[in-house]
């Protein structure tokens, strides 16, 4: 084994692949934090301190940039390098100067936009906030990770191509043209960072609702679904349950999540026909959704016993558990009729979370425990802390979501109640009142799942600097293999 | 090239496919229970898609069938159309129970008068009812949801005093085209002892002791004369005037200077000779027409329950 994984560290690029591991962990550490942040903020408003850089409406992007651009974006990159190298047998192409230029360009990227929200330069479209500038940036770096991974696929050693690519692929592709053309924009000047949507209207809210359900669909979904199929058969030791089921559920996946974006616009100013399409197709989506849930979790048939005793297996199930539930939760929110109760209320937020938490974060988290200890060809150096780590993890998010279950259903309902006159029972401003205890537990939640990270950086560090030391001592690895 | 390999727990075959020394998949046909509940939500969708507007095909879109939606549009006529939102808003405000109650109760209490509203329990109640949604919505960001306004900032509608007059009237009007409330800053007409012996003149006026009793008879000269002026707008008495919306002085009710947090006299003196030296500004926003257009059926319920709060009785 340890055989194996020497050699696999000089046949592949797996310096490129640490840095971005690296770097999608410190993101996520910080992301995290402004997210407990600003959920303290609205359990309790005073924590604004009327600095104009910390209000709710400056950090809020600095949370989904850095959470999902700087801690989900560098974990893909780590795991689609590290995967297509090792699923093709072929190293990494673009020499060392491409996959280097993706790691800068993409980091300094969601750095500097995540600089200038704070100083209030956004293009105040949700999750493609970074100004026009850095959206040409990204574009770049974007192609070039594109070609990349492209090339390490033409040149692989294995006559057919894994299913984790197919989802890589898919992921790079589409993000590629919702990032293209979601940011269409002229500036008002080179030297200004504020520029103009080219569409408007009814079809700048379609535009930007299609790049946003999208960047779920294919940034936050299938890419991490391509993170599932090499690391969950991995750590399981077991087969792919389905080869058919993952061809099915593939297609099916990329090919209705285009549609559905518009459900994010029920009930406003847009033509009627676009909301009962973008209704239908997410529930047409939901089988597609669980195929992948019903891989991962079935591929663990023979091997059940690991859940007793393998941490990084219960952050995989959970995950697949949470992924299961949010994609049921999602289709049934796009009903106009539970919308109508749902939208404008934390339950979107809520939804949001179990996928991002239970699902993105804690599929990532499992990974890397399996990824990173064979980048630096050692151990991990405490499962107890992954126990520790798995159960923060978990609590935090179950917290998270039931207390925006309560705080968003309960506002809705509050909103849509009659009393005996037949007037609306409560003003806006009981039902914000109502929110602050479940908003607290929510902040809870983050905290607890916050600090479940940094037990992890502290882990990871752990591992990393004694396998350094190991090298330093040759007799000791040879010891060890 | 590929050989299936069959599991010895699972019976299962895979594909024959490795990668990555040790990366295989079963060939396991799909799950019948997904496959069927997949076929499920295709059948609802197609059901959906002829039940509302869906495809569209050219300049038009299919409409939906066994939907349609009747309502009466502004100008009174009667229209059936397919199924769309706007209609069906219209629709539900026309014919919904809870909107037809609300109409009727807004009807009534339109068409009756303040003392009829006050005198009968059920208009008073949806009065009550109605108009907590309105105060809040409307007034509350200001007077605060209990009315007790914000000393300095936004009048105390709760304490029967009214700076712009306290009948039906006054109040309707005050809603409906709002107010600007103005006083001139004296800081360069009064030096500091002008200041101060106006300041502890008009202490005196609401009955609290003067730090000093030589500057307060000062005070009341300049007060009541050309030097200060005051009187022209708080009265001679300083009872103030509701036209100008100028305080009353003598009715131991203090709205802008916050006497009730000031605990020694001094401290009472300097929160009124602050109020002289800075003038005040004040705006109370339109909410009739061009403003928040709130209906005079919607001011009239605002109006009453104002009365509500206030205590019941309304001076005349």
């Amino acid at each position: 084994m340890a055989h194996s994984a020497a050699l696999s560290s000089e046949q592949y690029n797996y310096d490129i692949v640490k840095k971005f591991a690296i770097a999608s962990i410190i993101w996520g550490i910080l992301g995290m934090t402004a997210g407990v942040y600003i959920a303290s903020e609205l359990a309790w408003p005073f924590l604004n301190f009327d600095i104009a850089q910390i209000t709710f409406g400056r950090l809020r992007p600095l949370h989904t940039s850095g959470v999902i651009f700087g801690f989900g974006g560098n974990a893909l990159f780590a795991t689609s390098y590290y995967v297509v190298q090792r699923t093709c047998q072929a190293r990494l192409a673009g020499g060392t100067f491409w996959p280097n230029f993706t790691f800068w360009g993409w980091n300094l990227s969601v750095l500097i936009a995540g600089l200038l929200y704070l100083q209030g330069f956004t293009q105040g479209r949700e999750y493609a906030e970074p100004v026009w500038f850095v959206d040409l940036a990204i574009a770049v770096v974007w192609v070039t990770y594109f070609l990349i991974f492209t090339v390490t696929l033409m040149k692989r050693n294995q006559p057919h191509i894994y299913v984790a690519n197919w989802f890589y692929m898919s992921f790079i592709l589409a993000t590629a043209l919702l990032h293209i053309f979601n940011n269409l924009a002229m500036p008002i000047s080179l030297t200004s960072p504020v520029s103009y949507s080219l569409f408007s209207g009814a079809q700048d809210a379609m535009t930007q609702w299609w790049y946003g359900h999208n960047a779920v669909g294919f940034f936050l979904t299938a890419a991490f679904l391509g993170m599932m199929y090499y690391f969950v058969p991995k750590q399981a030791g077991r087969p792919v349950y389905s080869y058919r089921l993952s061809i099915i559920h593939f297609w099916a996946l990329s090919f209705m999540y285009m549609w559905v974006g518009t459900h994010h616009l029920h009930w406003t100013a847009i033509p009627d026909w676009t909301s009962t399409l973008a209704a239908t197709f997410s529930i047409m989506l939901l089988m597609p959704s669980w195929g992948g849930m019903i891989n991962g979790i079935m591929t663990l048939s023979g091997a059940w016993d690991k859940l007793r005793t393998d941490p990084i297996m219960m952050f995989m199930i959970t995950a697949l558990s949470f992924y299961g539930m949010s994609t049921f939760e999602g289709p049934m929110m796009s009903l106009k009729s539970v919308n109508a109760l749902s939208h404008y209320t934390d339950w979107t937020v809520g939804h949001v979370h179990s996928g991002a938490l239970g699902w993105v974060a804690m599929i990532s988290i499992a990974s890397f425990y399996h990824m990173i200890p064979r980048l630096w060809n050692t151990t991990l150096y405490s499962m107890q802390l992954v126990y520790t780590h798995f159960f923060l993890a978990t609590i935090g998010t179950i917290l998270y979501i039931t207390a925006l279950w309560v705080s968003g259903i309960g506002q809705g309902l509050m909103l849509r109640a009659f009393d005996e006159y037949g007037n609306l029972a409560y003003t806006f401003v009981e039902t914000v009142a109502f929110m602050h205890g479940p908003l607290v537990a929510r902040a809870v939640g983050g905290l607890f799942f916050l600090s479940g990270m940094l037990l992890m950086a502290y882990n990871i560090y752990m591992t990393i600097s004694r396998a350094k030391q190991e090298e330093g001592v040759p007799a000791t690895a040879a010891a060890k293999a | 090239m590929a050989t299936p390999v069959k599991d010895p727990l699972t019976g299962a075959e895979t594909t024959g496919h490795v990668w990555d020394d040790s990366l295989q998949e079963f060939n396991n046909p799909l799950p019948r229970w997904w496959l069927w509940t997949f076929y499920g939500t295709i059948i609802f969708t197609i059901l959906y898609w002829v039940m509302y507007p869906s495809w569209p095909i050219g300049n038009t879109y299919l409409k939906g069938i066994g939907n349609d939606i009747t309502y009466k549009t502004d100008a009174g006529e009667e229209k059936t159309t397919h199924w769309n939102m706007r209609a069906l808003l219209a629709h539900d405000m026309q014919n919904g129970a809870e909107a037809i109650k609300q109409q009727e109760y807004l009807a009534k209490v339109g068409a009756a008068s303040y003392e009829q509203i006050a005198q009968d329990p059920d208009m008073s109640s949806f009065v009550r009812s109605y108009g907590v949604g309105m105060f809040g919505d409307n007034c509350a960001a200001c007077h605060q949801s209990g009315g007790q306004g914000v000393v300095g900032q936004f009048p105390n509608l709760v304490d029967d005093d009214w700076l712009w007059g306290g009948d039906t009237t006054a109040i309707e009007n005050t809603i409906r085209h709002g107010r600007l409330g103005y006083m001139p800053a004296y800081s360069k007409t009064f030096d500091e002892t002008q200041l101060n012996q106006v300041a502890n003149y008009v202490l005196t006026l609401s009955g609290e002791p003067a730090v000093d009793a030589a500057a307060a008879a000062e005070g009341q000269k300049i007060f009541q004369g050309q030097a200060g002026g005051c009187y022209m707008c708080h009265t001679k008495e300083g009872t103030g005037m509701h036209a100008q919306g100028s305080a009353n002085l003598t009715d131991k009710v203090w709205t802008i200077a916050n006497l009730p947090a000031a605990e020694t006299p001094e401290a009472k003196l300097e929160a009124v000779k602050a109020v002289i030296h800075n003038g005040v500004k004040r705006q109370m926003p339109v909410f009739g027409k061009d403003g928040r257009n709130l209906s005079d059926t919607e001011i009239k319920v605002l109006v009453a329950y104002l009365q509500q709060m206030s205590g019941g009785a309304t001076a005349q």
